[in-house]
C-alpha cells in the first residue's frame, strides 16, 4: 500500500510548540546551570566569573541548606499526607447522593481556586496572636486563658504553615478521586455484597486499586507542587522566625531576592535533582503497575 | 514542498521583522517630532490611601502647572518591608523600570552597581533651587552613592522617636523617660495587668522584630555606647541584652518577634502598648485615634544617643528617555509644591528650607521632636549586603536571640558576619 510521504510540514506544525518549549522552558534551565557554575551575584555585577563547584561546596556546607532541605520532607510529608487523607475521605463523602451535594462540591473547591498569596495572608491573620480569629476561639472555649503567638514561635510556625498547605491541597485530592471513583463499575461493589464483603473489604479490595493510577499521578503532582511552593509560607512567615517555616523553596527565593542568582540556581539544581530522585522511581513504578 | 516550507518560513521572518521595525519607530518618536505630551513614568510607595491620594493630587497639580507639557503618571507600589526596592531592581533590569522612582539610600550601591541610575550632578549644578537644600544633605547623598556623583535626590526625611500615651505615663505614675535607663523603667512599669485578672492587657513597648526593626533596634545598641562599625564590642552587645530582656521579661507583646510595621502600629493604637517607635509619618493617624492623648518624646541618651533617620528620595533612571523632562518633576517634589504638600499631609521633615519654615511645621509637636532628634540621627552603613542584612539576617538573628537560641553576643557576632561579610 503506497504511504504517502509527510516531508518537513510535520516538522513545520511542531515547530512553533517547540520554540516556545526552548524559550520558556529550556532556556531558564540551561541558564540556572550554567549560573550554578557562576559567582552570579548582581550586587557585585563586575565580579561574576565560572568558579566552577564552588557554590556546590558551598551549600554542602551550609547549615541552613540542610535544616532547610529536612524541613521540606516534613513539608511534603505531613503536608501531602494529610491534604490526601482528608481529600479521599472528602471524595468518597460527596460521591454519596445527599441533598445540596452539587452545592457542598462546588464550596469545597474554594481553597483550590483562591490564590497562594491570598492563603498566606488570610492564614497569617487567622493565626495571628493580637487579634486572630483562631485564638479568639480558643479563649471563648476556654481552651486557652490568652493568645498564642503561633507564627512567631519557633514550636508552632510550622505546623501553622502546614495546616495552611493542608487546606489549600485537600480540594485536589478531593476533585481528582471524585473523578476516579465516579468511574468505578458499581457492579464490582454488587458483587461483593453477594459475597458478604464488608465495608473495609470493599474499600482496600474495590475502590483503593481501582483508583491505583489516579492516586499515584496526583500524589506525583502534589508532592512536586508542594516541594516548590512559596506562594503560602512567605506570605505568613517569610521563612522566619530564625528561619524555622523555612523550606528549600523559600530558601531558593529568599537567596535569588538577595540578587545571590548563582548560589540560588545551585540549591534550584539540587531541588530538582532531589525530585527527581522521588518521581522517577515513582513513574517507573506506576508504569509498570499499568503495563502488568 | 520546500519552496512552500521555505515561503512559509520567510513570511514568519517578514512578519516579525516588521513587527521589529514598527516598535523601533515607536520608541524613537519624542515630543519634538510628534507634538505629543512627554510622557514620565514615576513609582512610588504610600504608608495609606490619604497619602496615596495626596501623591496622586500632586501629580495631577504638576500635570497642569508645567509649562512642557509634561505628563507624569504615578504608579503605586506597596512598600513591603523593602519589598518595593526588591521589584523596582528586578522590572529596572527586566527594561520595564519607571523613569523615575521615590527611593531609599540601602538600595543605590546595587542600582549603581548595574548602571541603572542617572547621574544628577548637572542638573543639580544648573537648577536655580540648589540652595534651598542643606549642601550637607546632597554630601549624604554622594556619600551613600560610593562616588563623588550624587544619583539621588533629596525629597524629605523622617526622624524615628519614641510615641507614648500620656494617659497610660498618669495611670502607672511614669514620667516621660530623659535618659535610657529611664527608658527601661518606663518599658517595665508601663507593662500592666490592668483589669487584674492574671494576663498581660498593656505591654511597655510595642518592639519591631520583624523587617525593618533594625531601626529602633539601634537606638538600644547606640544607648550602651555600641555603632553599627563593630557589633561585636561588649558595648553593643549590652544593646543587645537589653534588647532581648525586654522580650524576654515580658515588656512587650509575645508577637515581637514577627511583628512589624503594621503589628506595631496596630498594638500602638489600639491601646496593647503604652509606647512605640516611628517616625512623624504616622503622626496623622496617631491623632485621629486619639486626639491629644498621644505624644512623642526622642530616644532617650545612654552613653551615646542615636536614633534612625529615615530617608525617602528619588532617582532618575538611566534608561530614561526624557530626562530633563524627569528633572522638572524631581525638582517639583524636592522645592516645589509637591514638597509642600506631600510633607504637610505626610509630616515628613521637609528639605527645602523654604518649606521647613512654614508656619504647618513650625508648630506640629511631632515635628518639633524630629527636630530635637534630627543632630542625633543617622543611618545605617550602606553596603551591597545592607538590603540582605535588614530583609533576612537582622530579622531571622534577632528572632534566634530573643528565642534563647542564641545569646547576645552570638547574635551579634552573626550581624557582623552577615554585614560586613567576614
Amino acid at each position: 500500500m503506497h504511504q504517502r510521504k509527510a516531508g518537513i510540514w510535520p516538522y513545520l506544525l511542531v515547530a512553533p510548540a517547540l520554540l516556545v518549549v526552548i524559550a520558556v522552558v529550556l532556556t531558564p534551565v540551561l541558564n540556572a546551570i550554567l549560573m550554578s557554575f557562576q559567582s552570579y551575584d548582581l550586587r557585585r555585577p563586575s565580579a561574576i566569573e565560572y568558579i566552577g563547584l564552588d557554590n556546590y561546596q558551598a551549600v554542602m556546607r551550609d547549615t541552613l541548606f540542610w535544616e532547610s532541605l529536612w524541613r521540606t520532607v516534613l513539608w511534603v510529608v505531613f503536608g501531602v499526607g494529610f491534604q490526601f487523607v482528608f481529600g479521599f475521605s472528602l471524595a468518597l463523602l460527596l460521591n454519596k447522593p445527599f441533598y445540596g451535594r452539587g452545592i457542598v462540591r462546588s464550596i469545597s473547591l474554594i481553597p483550590w481556586v483562591t490564590p497562594g498569596v491570598l492563603i498566606g495572608l488570610m492564614w497569617r491573620w487567622i493565626f495571628d496572636g493580637n487579634f486572630g480569629v483562631f485564638n479568639d476561639l480558643l479563649i471563648k472555649m476556654n481552651i486557652i486563658n490568652q493568645p498564642i503567638p503561633f507564627l512567631a514561635r519557633q514550636d508552632t510556625v510550622f505546623p501553622a504553615v502546614v495546616v495552611a498547605i493542608i487546606w489549600q491541597g485537600i480540594p485536589f485530592f478531593a476533585l481528582m478521586l471524585l473523578a476516579g471513583l465516579q468511574g468505578v463499575p458499581i457492579e464490582l461493589y454488587e458483587a461483593a455484597d453477594i459475597d458478604g464483603a464488608n465495608v473495609f473489604q470493599k474499600f482496600f479490595r474495590i475502590t483503593v486499586p481501582s483508583l491505583k493510577n489516579t492516586i499515584y499521578v496526583t500524589t506525583l503532582l502534589r508532592i512536586i507542587w508542594v516541594a516548590n511552593s512559596v506562594d503560602v509560607i512567605f506570605n505568613m512567615t517569610g521563612g522566619g522566625p530564625a528561619y524555622a517555616s523555612q523550606t528549600l523553596s523559600v530558601y531558593v527565593f529568599n537567596k535569588a531576592n538577595a540578587l545571590n542568582l548563582g548560589y540560588s540556581s545551585t540549591m534550584s539544581i539540587l531541588l530538582t535533582l532531589l525530585l527527581l530522585v522521588v518521581a522517577v522511581p515513582y513513574l517507573k513504578s506506576m508504569f509498570k503497575n499499568q503495563e502488568s | 514542498m520546500k519552496k512552500t516550507a521555505i515561503f512559509f518560513l520567510t513570511a514568519i521572518f517578514l512578519v516579525f521583522s516588521a513587527i521589529g521595525c514598527k516598535k523601533k519607530d515607536e520608541e524613537s518618536s519624542t515630543i519634538n517630532e510628534t507634538g505629543n505630551p512627554i510622557s514620565i513614568t514615576h513609582w512610588y510607595w504610600a504608608d495609606n490611601s490619604e497619602y496615596s491620594a495626596k501623591m496622586q493630587e500632586i501629580v495631577n497639580d504638576f500635570n497642569e502647572e508645567n509649562q512642557q507639557n509634561i505628563k507624569v503618571t504615578a504608579e503605586e507600589y506597596p512598600w513591603d518591608g523593602g519589598g518595593y526596592s526588591e521589584t523596582l531592581f528586578t522590572a529596572a533590569m527586566g527594561g520595564g523600570g519607571p523613569d523615575t522612582a521615590a527611593w531609599k539610600l540601602t538600595s543605590t550601591p546595587l542600582f549603581i552597581a548595574n548602571n541603572l541610575l542617572a547621574v544628577l550632578d548637572g542638573y543639580i549644578d544648573n537648577w536655580q533651587d540648589k540652595d534651598d537644600i542643606e549642601s550637607s544633605l546632597y554630601d549624604v547623598m554622594r556619600e551613600a552613592s560610593g562616588t563623588d556623583s550624587i544619583y539621588v535626590m533629596p525629597w524629605n526625611t523622617q526622624v524615628l522617636y519614641v510615641y507614648y500615651r500620656p494617659s497610660m505615663f498618669k495611670e502607672a505614675n511614669v514620667a516621660v523617660p530623659e535618659t535610657y535607663e529611664q527608658f527601661l523603667e518606663a518599658c517595665r512599669k508601663l507593662t500592666r495587668d490592668t483589669d487584674n485578672n492574671g494576663t498581660t492587657d498593656v505591654y511597655g513597648f510595642g518592639m519591631r522584630g520583624a523587617k525593618g526593626g533594625q531601626e529602633p533596634w539601634g537606638s538600644f545598641i547606640w544607648a550602651r555606647g555600641g555603632d553599627f562599625s563593630d557589633f561585636t564590642t561588649p558595648q553593643a552587645v549590652s544593646g543587645m541584652q537589653d534588647f532581648i530582656n525586654l522580650y524576654k521579661n515580658k515588656y512587650v507583646p509575645p508577637t515581637a518577634p514577627t511583628d512589624g510595621f503594621n503589628e506595631i502600629i496596630a498594638n500602638f493604637k489600639s491601646g496593647r502598648t503604652a509606647m512605640t517607635i516611628h517616625h512623624i509619618g504616622s503622626s496623622s493617624g496617631m491623632v485621629e485615634t486619639f486626639g491629644d492623648d498621644v505624644d512623642a518624646f526622642p530616644f532617650p541618651a545612654g552613653v551615646k544617643q542615636w536614633t534612625s533617620m529615615g530617608d525617602t528620595e528619588n532617582v532618575m533612571f538611566e534608561a530614561c528617555d526624557n530626562k530633563d523632562a524627569a528633572f522638572e518633576w524631581l525638582a517639583y517634589l524636592a522645592t516645589g509644591k509637591g514638597q509642600e504638600k506631600w510633607c504637610i499631609t505626610t509630616g515628613n521633615v521637609p528639605v527645602s528650607k523654604r518649606v521647613q519654615a512654614m508656619p504647618e511645621f513650625q508648630e506640629n509637636k511631632f515635628m518639633k521632636v524630629s527636630i530635637q532628634g534630627a543632630p542625633h540621627a543617622g543611618i545605617f552603613p550602606i553596603l551591597d549586603t545592607t538590603t540582605e542584612w535588614i530583609n533576612t539576617i537582622w530579622p531571622n538573628t534577632v528572632a534566634a536571640a530573643l528565642a534563647g537560641q542564641k545569646t547576645a553576643a552570638q547574635a551579634m557576632q552573626d550581624l557582623q558576619n552577615g554585614l560586613y561579610e567576614d
